[in-house]
């Protein structure tokens, strides 16, 4: 049934959003990329694909931060065009998607705000995609009661942050725990709307979402070592979904160092290997990005982002659903961050590392 | 390639016979020889670099440099449209391009814009700052003015103010009472209270307010005021964002608010700044205000003053390069052009000379030869470069040499297709039965004229249009002038022939029928038949009677048939110039004589009977014509029986017979006998050993030279290339099915196909009809009305009818008439015998060169 009239109202975006990606920049293109010998002949070699002129009228010399400007530009303005034609259910599906963008720019700002930096500076660098009127107000809050009644009240993410008000001051840890706490909550919330549209759209966007929590709890333990972030209080920031929950969460929560946190990761096929330096990345869709390098070990992170990218190449093997707007922006985001990274290796001379990208298509 | 002899004159019969050549070009002299060869519009340049990229070209830093000057020209061009300067059209200024072009000239252009762009852009940030500082004392003015109204109105109204207070939300009432009731001396001079005032963007208000409202807890009072639109300079960053056209303007709020105590003054000043708002310090006092007032007013009349100078001097600036600008675009665009072409070239070993390829009609070998000369000498070299044929077997490119008359319809058929190199092209036939078959669906003397006339107008004035208007509709109609001036005239002569005037017949010679004279009123009335006959088209007398519809449709019907036989036999026949000319004699027998058999054993047999039933005097015969639907039908439901009733002439049911016969043998005939002949084709390549590569390599090395390494192999890959797909291509299923679908449509689309020739019928009798409906509507009634009143009317009516009349008939009747005529020459003539698959020439040329590109402006 959901195949039924699901062209009625969404299949001109899902084919908008499948003509986008056919744009995305493919293996050979990334081949040609990287042997730009400058920015310049970078900025000639992006002419020739979706890209197009983009940068046609940036003076010379352009820059990096130019150059993911623009391209996070350009994705803006995809998705902005997308929800501007969208009809419900998926426009609150797009509107999920910003959540996670909002949460961001709402740490950012109070965490800039802790340290005294300049609130334009601040504005300037939050996400596009996550900004919301009262946004600016954020920097005049000082503790996370104020925080919530004057400015979060009145956003979508006011229900999310009422688990937060426990705590008080508004310190580093604090910051990092009301992240995470959005994080999960949002993440739950996520997780459920997806279910209550039913089966394409959830059989795709489950696993990514599941993944999404996964690499949450892992980056939590992880970076909870040595802290004092109490083993209960690090339990509450797990999100409750996942592949590694509830046995892997429980362990992890346990978990005093790597090794163990290795131990949990065993328990899931996909997540083996992760944690070793040296061995290939894990997972269905990933593929060389340590070809040329391979004395570098691929950083957790790494594999997160190959793994993230090998499910959400899969989004686009079933119609019908939502899965793939959500995975088309997770991968062009992928594709920004990867032609910075070879312009940034470009423009600092660090040819070595060049092919140290993670690839889309 | 056996041929080689080129015929005196171009024809559009064939499209041109094209030669790979090859150009040994030296270094010093390959820009002019690019450029001359743009100029020329003759050769298409193939890709030598294929698999180099685009960036580790030779020319790539040339190129870089024009996309430079190219980004510095928009941004110029850009400034001049937005300050509304006047742009020089190209060719008022390409004298100043006089002699100087190339590399040089790039390279002075170079600097000049660098020097242009970067006075341009400091003036432009000097503007901008001082536009920027000229708001913000605009708004300090505004926000000097509206606060003074909120100060006088709280001096002069406490007590309204204190009732319209009076409300449980503000708080901070209480203070504002408490502090006017003890300082009401004070309230004139000092203000007790603090405060912040500044503007924000009205949009943003709301959020402001509501933000304020919950984090200083509504210990707070608010107050403000819309700025007048038309208060604030829009500063050109701005302006220049709106690309809607319309002007865009500030709108923006001015704001005091009231609070008591520095954290909370503190809060609201942070907030207000991150929500973009602009702070102004503003006195409570009156005086001070005052003064300040009178200090910014004559701080913005300075400042006006200046930017009207800046202004000035940038205008001048920009119109000096407005002036130029359109040489510079010329020069830059064809820079680029021509080291995009350079790039398509390949280095020699010995970096003194490129090496190019490209197709070039043999015809114009020598103009092309002239041509390089002239580069040498351009280039002041002695040598010029060297050009010679290479022999290939590579599909050349499909080149048909038109005027500015056959243009538009050679369009037509490129629509369907690009003929196949050297193939009949029915482009040529086009111009002749496409307004012919236009005319059958549209036959009216009037509308004919009217459309011919409107036609004439466009091709006297065209050398007006030129270069296109820019409105698409009009330059359709504009390109298209030619076949509707065709269109017209056909549609006068079958208007002549249908006897149609706007509706009403001629009386150009006497009538056949004479009407009796006395007779009853009410009766029907049965016209005579005189001796006289008709010499021309319809006989005038059959207008406005019963049985005109009948006649008309019956004689209209099969005119089509017949119109439409003819059509597709010619089609079927022009396959014969296309065997011969590809050299394969026996697909004549093959192929084209069971598709004709086919067609005249029935259609051209049912055409032959119509010609002679109508050529037969059935009064005379003294029994009923007999119907040639029915015979058509019995034709094949019963071979071999013909009713005495129907019978059309003696022995008639031996001849169906025979032809019904003739037209089921062609069947298998057509079916069986191409693939085996392509079957035996491969039989005796495989017999005599050869494996693909071997006959064709060895003709292909005979005509290569040999010094040249890297065409050799070039040409060997591509031999070897062709080959490996014809090897790889022969499967003889995949030919038979071919030829099923191929038989099976050609015999059912004979029948379908004469069939769709009724539209003619269909079209014209809708024509006829719709015209007359309008004119019994409009004029016809106003005729019959006499007086004054009959006059106005005649008149109204004349206009009403000519309207519609030009709307409906001519216009909107015409377009479909030319879609049908369209696809009648699409699907049922082109289908006959034309491929269409070949790739259209194109030729390196500096068009579009001389233009501004359209986004910029």
């Amino acid at each position: 049934m959901e195949a039924l009239f699901f062209n009625s109202h969404g299949g001109y975006l899902e084919g908008i959003v499948r003509g986008f990606k056919a744009g995305l920049i493919t293996q050979t293109q990334y081949n040609n990329l990287t042997q730009c010998e400058s920015l310049d002949d970078f900025r000639m070699q992006l002419s020739a694909t979706d890209y197009g002129n983009f940068l046609a009228n940036e003076t010379p010399p352009i820059s990096t931060s130019t150059i993911a400007e623009k391209a996070t530009q350009k994705l803006v303005d995809e998705f902005n065009y997308i929800k501007s034609n969208s009809v419900q259910p998926l426009t609150k599906f797009l509107d999920y998607m910003t959540y996670a963008y909002m949460i961001d720019n709402v740490v950012l700002l109070i965490s800039g705000t802790l340290h005294e930096r300049d609130t334009h500076d601040l504005l300037e660098r939050c996400h596009p995609l996550g900004t919301f009127d009262t946004m600016p107000a954020l920097c005049v809050a000082t503790n996370v009661e104020e925080l919530y009644s004057t400015v979060l009240v009145e956003t979508p993410l006011a229900p999310y942050f009422r688990d937060c008000l426990s705590a008080q001051d508004l310190d580093e840890l604090n910051i990092e725990i009301i992240r995470n706490t959005l994080y999960k909550a949002y993440l739950e919330d996520f997780h459920s709307f997806v279910l209550s549209l039913g089966a394409p759209t959830s059989d795709v966007m489950s696993p990514i979402l599941s993944f999404e929590a996964d690499r949450r709890a892992l980056n939590i333990t992880i970076n909870s070592f040595g802290t004092s972030l109490s083993k209960d209080q690090r339990a509450k920031l797990f999100p409750s979904l996942g592949r590694l929950y509830p046995e892997g969460a429980f362990a992890l929560a346990k978990a005093d160092d790597v090794d163990q946190v290795k131990v949990v990761l065993d328990g899931v096929v996909e997540y083996r290997g992760f944690l070793e330096g040296q061995t290939g990345p894990g997972g269905a869709g990933a593929a060389g990005a340590e070809g040329a390098t391979g004395q570098q070990a691929a950083s957790l992170e790494d594999h997160f982002f190959q793994y993230e990218v090998g499910l959400n190449k899969l989004a686009f093997l079933q119609q019908f659903q939502y899965g793939v707007f959500y995975s088309f922006f997770k991968l062009k985001e992928q594709e920004i961050r990867s032609l910075t990274w070879i312009a940034e290796c470009i423009a600092q001379n660090a040819k070595d590392r060049i092919n140290d990208y993670i690839p889309t298509f | 390639m056996s041929d080689q002899r080129v015929s005196q004159y171009p024809s559009l019969l064939r499209s041109e016979q094209m030669s790979l050549v090859q150009l040994y070009v030296p270094i010093d002299q390959a820009h002019s020889v690019v450029e001359e060869l743009a100029e020329l519009q003759r050769v298409q340049f193939k890709d030598l670099n294929p698999d180099v990229n685009p960036f580790q070209r030779t020319y790539v830093s040339q190129i870089r440099r024009c996309d430079e000057a190219e980004r510095r020209l928009r941004f110029l061009t850009q400034q001049i449209t937005a300050q509304a300067i006047p742009i020089r059209p190209f060719e008022d200024t390409v004298a100043l391009l006089a002699g100087r072009s190339g590399p040089q000239a790039l390279e002075e252009l170079d600097t000049r814009l660098a020097e242009s762009e970067q006075r341009v852009a400091a003036m432009n940030g000097s503007y901008e700052s001082l536009e920027k500082r000229a708001l913000e004392l605009e708004e300090a003015r505004q926000v000097l003015r509206e606060t003074d109204v909120f100060f006088s109105e709280a001096t002069s109204r406490t007590q309204e103010i204190r009732s319209s207070f009076d409300e449980p939300s503000a708080p901070l009432l209480g203070d504002v009472e408490a502090g006017a009731g003890a300082g009401e001396s004070g309230f004139g001079g000092g203000f007790e209270l603090e405060f912040v005032a500044g503007t924000i963007d009205r949009a943003r208000m709301a959020t402001f307010e509501r933000v304020l409202w919950r984090v200083l807890r509504g210990n707070l009072y608010m107050n403000y005021a819309e700025i007048d639109d038309s208060a604030l300079p829009v500063p050109t960053s701005v302006a220049g964002d709106s690309a809607g056209g319309e002007e865009k303007k500030l709108r923006k709020n001015a704001f005091i608010i009231f609070a008591h105590g520095q954290d909370l003054l503190d809060k609201i000043r942070k907030i207000a700044e991150s929500m973009g708002a602009t702070l102004f310090p503003i006195d409570s006092n009156a005086d001070k205000r005052e003064e300040k007032l009178r200090e910014v007013t004559s701080r913005i009349e300075d400042l006006n003053s200046v930017l009207y100078n800046t202004n000035q001097t940038r205008r001048a600036e920009l119109a000096k390069i407005g002036e130029s600008i359109s040489a510079w675009w010329a020069v830059v665009l064809k820079e680029k052009v021509v080291y995009t072409t350079l790039n398509l070239w390949q280095w020699d070993q010995g970096r003194k000379t490129l090496v190019a390829e490209g197709w070039v009609p043999t015809r114009d070998i020598p103009t092309v030869q002239a041509a390089l000369r002239r580069a040498s000498e351009n280039a002041g070299t002695s040598v010029s470069a060297i050009l010679h044929e290479l022999r290939t077997h590579k599909d050349p490119p499909t080149f048909h040499r038109t005027n500015k008359f056959t243009d538009a319809f050679q369009s037509i058929i490129d629509a369907y297709g690009v003929a196949s190199y050297q193939e009949v092209n029915p482009g040529l036939f086009t111009v002749i039965t496409f307004p012919f078959l236009f005319a059958v669906m549209f036959g009216d003397i009037g509308h004919g004229i009217v459309m011919m006339l409107s036609a004439l107008t466009l091709i006297l004035i065209e050398n007006k249009f030129k270069k296109g208007t820019g409105n698409e509709i009009f330059d359709t109609f504009f390109y298209g002038r030619y076949i509707i001036f065709l269109m017209g005239l056909f549609a006068i002569f079958t208007g002549f022939m249908y006897n149609d005037i706007f509706s009403l017949s001629l009386h150009l010679a006497k009538s056949q029928f004479r009407w009796p004279t006395d007779f009853e009123k009410g009766t029907v009335v049965e016209a005579i038949q005189t001796a006289a006959r008709y010499p021309f088209g319809i006989d005038p007398a059959w207008h406005g009677t019963d049985n005109a519809l009948i006649f008309t449709n019956s004689l209209k019907m099969k005119m089509s048939v017949v119109i439409g036989v003819i059509h597709m036999s010619f089609a079927i026949c022009l396959q014969v110039l296309n065997h011969l000319h590809f050299k394969k004699p026996e697909l004549i027998w093959a192929e084209f004589l069971p598709q004709i058999l086919f067609m005249e054993s029935i259609f051209g047999y049912l055409i032959g009977c119509i010609v002679y039933k109508w050529s037969v005097d059935w009064e005379a015969v003294g029994r009923n014509p007999p119907n040639l639907l029915n015979m058509l039908i019995k034709l094949f439901l019963s071979p071999g029986n013909v009713d005495p009733d129907d019978q059309l002439y003696p022995g008639q049911a031996g001849v169906q017979v025979f032809l019904l016969l003739l037209a089921l043998v062609c069947v298998p005939w057509m079916l069986c006998t191409k693939p085996y002949l392509l079957y035996r084709e491969h039989q005796k390549i495989v017999e005599q050993g050869y494996h693909g590569i071997g006959s064709t390599s060895n003709q292909n090395g005979g005509g290569l030279l040999s010094g040249d390494e890297g065409e050799s192999d070039g040409e060997g890959h591509g031999v070897v290339a062709e080959e490996m797909d014809e090897e790889h291509e022969f499967d003889m299923g995949e030919h038979v099915i071919h030829q099923v679908i191929h038989t099976i449509e050609f015999c059912l689309g004979c029948i379908s196909n004469t069939a769709s020739y009724l539209r003619l019928w269909a079209l014209s009798l809708a024509h006829a009809q719709l015209s007359e409906v309008l004119w019994s509507m409009t004029l016809d009634k106003a005729f019959a009305m006499e007086g004054i009143a009959g006059i106005i009317f005649t008149f109204l009516m004349f206009s009403m009818w000519f309207t519609l009349t030009v709307a409906i008939l001519i216009v909107m009747e015409g377009l479909s008439a030319f879609l049908h005529a369209l696809r009648l020459h699409w699907v049922e003539f082109n289908g006959k015998f034309y491929g269409g698959a070949g790739t259209a020439f194109t030729p390196l040329t500096f068009d579009g060169c001389d233009e501004i590109p359209e986004g910029v402006l």
